[in-house]
């Protein structure tokens, strides 16, 4: 049951980015995995809902969004999704296949409440973009 | 007033500790440690492998080990006798963590050391989404566990480099086949070399040293010539 620290540390990133950005509530939290991640998105969904409790993500929108495996034969260059976790080419049956996509326990945005008077946007050398929605 | 907005982050969820992991494996690189993380399903032999490593090198190669144990502190006793151990408790998680391994090599007496093994987690699911700073990741499948079980722990067999083959001493009386074993790993992770070992009569003991020799003169090229990179 490692999702309980992952889901943790997830929290506590959104937390600081809400912060960060004068919010006052977490609206929604938008995650993608992948099936080759290690977690387990039912497990993420239940952490979710309870170490979120008591925080400012608690009552947060969590969507979660499955993505496919899909790898690239470095043979014949096709690109294909996997049905199971036989890393072989559909095409060529050749074993050197690069994974492209299937991997991932990522975050994507965060939507949060602000004060209006708070609106201008800052650059704050913190990798990520903010966009009006509202 | 209030206003509604959306941040976009796009960022992997432990995007931080991938990065404090590369930055330690460098650190180890430039120092000549070659960092082992040892990961398998409880009681697969983890421990009696590192005997049998110590016993075999003895004073020919310096190493050291880091044990994660969920309580106890067992595994860290039995390795006592033949390298500095040091015990990583994680009081009931299912995983280690790289700040538990930081902590850990504090503790360590030295820091000169050719190899460091971090013995994981008796576990195949959560240890295999966590970087401990590791240059090689073996899992260890004993053959009292099934041949099929590559396929049935996907990401620990994708994420591993090598695979040691444990209690092989066993084959005569178990229902395993070494070959379906490989067969079955290949299909998830096509570049694993394979060593199957008996660690209580050492037998493919030898080569799994002489495998481990090579990988850490690989990394000492690769870092050697990463430093030549920084004096230019
Ligand atoms: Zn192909």
């Amino acid at each position: 049951m490692h999702e309980i620290s992952l889901v943790r540390s997830l929290l506590k990133q959104v937390e600081r980015l809400c912060k960060q950005n004068d919010g006052t509530a977490v609206e929604q939290i938008e995650v993608e995995i992948g099936p080759l991640s290690g977690v387990e998105p039912l497990l993420v969904r239940e952490a979710f809902e309870i170490l979120s409790f008591g925080t400012g993500c608690a009552g947060s929108r969590f969507v979660i969004h499955e993505v496919p495996l899909k790898a690239r034969c470095s043979d014949c260059q096709a690109e294909f999704e996997l049905p199971s976790f036989v890393f072989v080419c559909s095409g060529c049956q050749s074993r050197a296949i690069q994974i492209t996509s299937g991997n991932e326990f990522r975050l994507l945005n965060v939507t949060i409440q602000a004060n209006q008077a708070a609106n201008i946007p800052k650059p704050r050398g913190g990798g990520y973009e903010t966009e009006h929605i509202a | 007033m209030t206003t509604t907005r959306k941040l976009t982050v796009n960022q992997d969820i432990q995007a931080q500790n991938k990065r404090r992991a590369a930055e330690l494996r460098s650190a180890f690189s430039d120092r000549g440690t070659f960092v082992v993380n040892l990961v398998s399903s409880p009681g697969a032999g983890k421990t009696s492998l590192l005997e049998a490593t110590a016993k075999y090198w003895g004073n020919r190669r310096r190493i050291a080990v880091l044990v994660g144990d969920l309580a106890t502190d067992r595994d860290a006793d039995r390795l006592r006798p033949y390298v500095p151990v040091e015990q990583l408790t994680t009081g009931g998680a299912c995983h280690l963590e790289l700040s538990l391994v930081e902590r850990g090599l504090q503790r360590l007496p030295d820091e000169d050391y050719e190899f460091l093994f971090i013995e994981n987690i008796g576990n195949l699911v959560c240890p295999a989404s966590h970087d401990l700073a590791e240059h090689l990741r073996v899992v260890v499948l004993s053959t009292t566990e099934g041949d099929d079980k590559p396929g049935k722990y996907p990401k620990m067999f994708r994420t591993s480099q090598a695979m040691v083959i444990s209690k092989c001493d066993l084959l005569p009386h178990v229902p395993f086949s070494v070959d379906a074993a490989i067969t079955d790993a290949s299909l998830i992770q096509r570049d694993l070399s394979t060593f199957p070992v008996c660690s209580t009569t050492g037998e493919g003991i030898a080569a799994w040293c002489g495998f481990l020799d090579d990988a850490r003169q690989r990394m000492r090229n690769v870092a050697g010539r990463h430093q030549e990179h920084v004096g230019n």
